[in-house]
């Protein structure tokens, strides 16, 4: 497939299960090797990439999973500081991030509680503040809504959608149409790995 | 990867207070390997201390054939040990002093003639040491009618045998006890990785380096290394109070004994810098096999 995003926008991939939406990120994020092809991240072919330069790559590249992926025996803040104790911040530093990052996503209360303790709502908004920490320049989620109600979904998107609205190009891998219906945006279809539609709504995406 | 020794060890010393069984079987293996290394280092440098305060108390006695030219031969030993104390003794003497060190049980000899003994040489040697005896009696055996030098030490010729031979076993035991110990801690500290392998996965997934993963792991090892050699020279030095007292009690020799013979500094210091390199070799040998199945 040939498909580009430029930096600032805000796409959904989209498709049934095993279309290859979740393969497509994998690849972006350097989790699966490429076999062929160039995939060109920030102008550099990362298909083709050293494994000891995936880290400073993953540096730029925030991830949302539909599992969370939190560490339940760390606090909320804890998980939030990650990718910044990764980046060796001064811990004041990290602190200070950390606080706002909570207060974005509305959870500045729970800073100190473990996961587990939460709802799947805020543990969805406890990993976007995680994947937002380093302020990276692409932020990819992974059917982050999968696991939530209308009411957690709709918030966790609102948090998608603000961090693309300050600059942050967004990709979201999802076969919820509802999404789709209620954001308009570009929405890539893939289907069994290839892309059948690339459009700026969800009828062009349903009438291919 | 920026070094931060703190940041680590505060990492390192958090997983091992969430896993503490992981952390004590670690420690519990290089405990048992430093303690049976230290163990049979100890007794060597027992071994050798005693063989050092053997010297001094040598008599070589020559026998001789019978017929040999006593005082001829006294001559000739004196020649071949000068500054030595050569004294002749007859037959007869020998006999005589035979009867009075057994005392009351003397009755044995009666009826035993005077050439039931050789005539002998005994030559005292204070001060010379095992190899120094060694080599005089070899001379002493050329004295003209000398048939058979004892000095009397055939148990000390072991002694010293054994502490050359356990020394070689000492190096080859440490080798392996060390390759079987990293071994060991290798599995161990898998244990501890692989409870940790959803968390060095999302390390991984936000940009860790595998420096910075396996960082804690191998200040664990260490750690875990440190702790169970300290633990094993606390418990020789225990096993030291414990057992030389009646060392020295039963065996006269080992008066002199005490614990910089048997565990001196840079023992202990190896031992436990040993400790330490098994553990981090161990660690670093898990978290290499485990980071290979996150490599990106």
């Amino acid at each position: 497939m040939t498909l580009a995003i430029d930096k600032g926008e805000f796409v959904f991939l989209t498709g049934a299960s095993g279309a290859g939406k979740s393969t497509l990120l994998k690849l972006i994020f350097c989790d699966e090797p490429a076999t062929s092809g160039q995939l060109l991240l920030f102008g550099k072919n990362v298909a083709k990439i050293r494994p000891a330069a995936i880290p400073y790559v993953r540096r730029n590249i925030g991830v949302v999973f539909q599992d969370f992926k939190l560490l339940p025996q760390r606090t909320v803040a804890e998980n939030v500081a990650l990718p910044l104790e990764v980046r060796t911040l001064p811990d004041r530093e990290i602190k200070k991030r950390v606080r706002a990052l909570l207060r974005s996503v509305g959870l500045e209360h729970r800073g100190d509680k473990f996961p587990p303790s939460l709802s799947g709502g805020e543990q969805q908004r406890v990993a976007v503040a995680r994947a937002l920490a380093a302020d990276p320049a692409l932020l990819l989620a992974d059917e982050p809504t999968g696991n939530l109600d209308p009411d957690r979904t709709l918030e966790v998107m609102d948090l998608l959608y603000g961090a693309n609205a300050r600059g942050t190009t967004v990709v979201v891998a999802t076969h919820d149409r509802s999404l789709l219906e209620r954001y308009k945006r570009r929405v890539v279809v893939l289907e069994r790995g290839r892309l059948v539609s690339d459009g700026d709504s969800v009828r062009r995406a349903q009438s291919s | 990867m920026t070094f931060r020794p703190v940041y680590f060890t505060r990492r390192a010393l958090a997983a091992m207070a969430r896993g503490p069984y992981v952390a004590l079987v670690g420690t519990a293996t290089i405990f048992v390997a430093v303690f049976a290394t230290g163990l049979l280092a100890a007794a060597l440098g027992g071994a050798e201390r005693v063989l050092q305060g053997w010297a001094g108390e040598v008599q070589i006695s020559v026998y001789l054939a019978p017929g040999a030219d006593l005082e001829a031969a006294a001559r000739a030993a004196r020649a071949v040990a000068p500054g030595r104390e050569v004294e002749a003794v007859p037959a007869a003497t020998a006999l005589r002093r035979l009867a009075e060190a057994l005392g009351e049980e003397a009755r044995v000899l009666e009826g035993v003639g005077p050439g039931a003994l050789p005539d002998a040489l005994e030559v005292s040697a204070p001060g010379i040491s095992l190899a120094g005896a060694r080599e005089l009696a070899a001379r002493l055996g050329s004295v003209p009618g000398a048939a058979e030098v004892d000095y009397g030490n055939v148990w000390l010729e072991k002694l010293e045998s054994f502490v050359a031979r356990g020394k070689v076993a000492a190096l080859v035991l440490f080798a392996a006890l060390a390759v079987a110990t990293a071994v060991l801690v290798s599995n161990t500290l898998r244990l501890a990785v692989f409870a940790r392998r959803e968390e060095i996965e999302i390390m991984k997934l936000v940009g860790a380096t595998d420096g910075f993963v396996s960082a804690p792991f191998l200040i664990e090892g260490v750690l875990q290394g440190l702790l169970g050699a300290a633990l094993a020279v606390l418990a020789l030095l225990a096993l030291h109070g414990v057992l030389v007292p009646r060392l020295q009690a039963a065996v006269a020799l080992a008066g002199d004994l005490t614990l910089a013979d048997t565990l001196p500094p840079p023992l202990v210091l190896a031992l436990v810098a040993g400790g330490g390199a098994v553990g981090l070799l161990g660690s670093a040998l898990s978290v290499a096999r485990t980071l290979r199945r996150f490599q990106g």
